[in-house]
């Protein structure tokens, strides 16, 4: 038979406990005694006699707080009276005033976006696109600089070169593709021949100074280093963009 | 009472500040009992009294009517005895003139006569008692004489203290436990 707990003789204690322990309390002689001393012992704490305070007492509390209260302000009517309806008519005219702007807001971005905006997002777009593919072309012309004076012996400018044109290589496989689509057979042919070079020098695993030397002359680095200027210099007055290109000098 | 004092609140607060005075007046009393028993001197309850009006007063637009003001007031008292136990300030100054020898485990009371053969039984368990009240924590203190002085229902007791009603259990019993065990050794000497 499990006893009763001191948790269990405070609930008792207070009337608080469960049927199951009173019935344990009754039955449970070993308890009854356990809890008889847990009683007596609360028992002996007795409340501490509180001093009196006379009628006078609340008087005196209210004078002392008096001066330290700040009267609330007075209202003129309550919820049903005129003021609200004041407010709410006001909130109503507001909220109205506030859809009407809303709607004709709307409204009048929609007949503007049918107009010539349009064209100027194209416009946009294409100015975009120029900019990013002089942006390829400038470090492309770069590289082919690089190539073309790299001292064959310096292992780290070289591993320079190698990286570059791993980079340039993707992105110059997706302009390759988007010539061939727009029909643009000089960009796609150039763009063509100098993923050939890329290409010849991302992917060497252990590129060495015979490998540049045989990409150069081989390829005709000199000769796509002038294509790639050619176009540089094409390209953005044909689109209308910066008449000069910025030049690297050799 | 209860529709009175709520026709009072509504007064108040449409800015008739003198009618704060009635539920001053009616409820100033149960306020300093139980602000006495929590803070266990007549100064800090006096202050505390005027603790829990004034913050009564600045917060009764959020008075809601479904409880009668002297429930509200009564919560707001406790909650600032209970600010002003857990003080450390305070702490320290209940703890002054208090000895504990641990090896006889008997509690020394500090000589509050200056003949000690007139120190009566009685004043001894009385000062002890009220020592082992001392060691309580402000929460434990709180809720055993919400409970057992003020015979509060743990739910009020929770509700009071902002705790869940298992949590206000737990303090209450966690100070059983503390005043049965200090309070141990007068019980075999009386």
């Amino acid at each position: 038979m499990k006893h009763l707990s001191e948790d269990e003789q405070m609930e008792m204690y207070y009337d608080e406990g469960s049927e199951g322990a009173k019935k344990h309390l009754k039955a449970c002689r070993e308890c009854a005694a356990e809890f008889a001393k847990f009683k007596r012992s609360l028992d002996a704490i007795k409340p501490e006699e509180v001093p009196q305070r006379g009628p006078e007492y609340g008087d005196f509390v209210w004078q002392a707080l008096r001066p330290q209260l700040i009267p609330y302000e007075k209202k003129a009517a309550g919820w049903h009276g005129w003021a609200w309806w004041k407010t709410a008519t006001a909130a109503a005219a507001c909220m109205a005033l506030l859809t009407a702007a809303f709607i004709g807001g709307r409204l009048w971005e929609q007949r503007k976006s049918n107009g010539p905006d349009v064209a100027g997002n194209v416009e946009t777009q294409r100015r975009v696109v120029v900019v990013v593919l002089t942006d390829h072309l400038d470090r492309t012309e770069r590289l082919l600089v690089q190539l073309n004076h790299a001292d064959p012996q310096d292992k780290a400018e070289n591993a320079q070169l190698q990286t570059e044109a791993r980079e340039l290589l993707a992105s110059n496989r997706l302009y390759r593709v988007s010539a061939n689509k727009e029909g643009d057979p000089a960009l796609a042919g150039a763009l063509d021949r100098l993923e050939r070079v890329l290409a010849e020098i991302a992917n060497d695993p252990h590129l060495t100074a015979a490998d540049l030397e045989r990409v150069r002359k081989d390829m005709n680095t000199s000769g796509v280093l002038f294509e790639v200027r050619v176009l540089r210099a094409r390209k953005p007055n044909q689109e209308g963009g910066p008449t000069s290109a910025k030049g690297v000098s050799i | 009472m209860q529709g009175n004092d709520h026709s009072i609140v509504r007064a108040v607060l449409a800015g008739d500040k003198e009618a704060y005075g009635a539920l001053v007046r009616a409820h100033s009393a149960a306020v300093f009992r139980v602000a006495f028993r929590i803070a266990g001197n007549e100064a800090d309850a006096e202050e505390i009294v005027q603790e829990a009006f004034l913050r009564a007063y600045q917060r009764l637009e959020k008075f809601e009517q479904r409880s009668t003001f002297g429930t509200w007031v009564y919560r707001i008292a406790v909650n600032c005895a209970l600010n002003r136990v857990g003080q450390p300030g305070i702490e320290a100054d209940y703890r002054h003139g208090e000895e504990s020898d641990p090896e006889t485990k008997t509690v020394q009371v500090a000589a509050q006569d200056a003949d000690p053969e007139r120190v009566l039984l009685g004043r001894e368990v009385s000062a002890a008692q009220e020592l082992a009240m001392q060691r309580l924590t402000a929460t434990e203190k709180c809720a055993f004489v919400l409970r057992h002085l003020e015979e509060r229902s743990m739910g009020e007791i929770a509700e009071v203290l902002g705790v869940a009603p298992n949590a206000a259990k737990q303090a209450v019993f966690r100070a059983v436990q503390k005043l049965r065990r200090e309070l141990a050794p007068l019980r075999g000497n009386a």
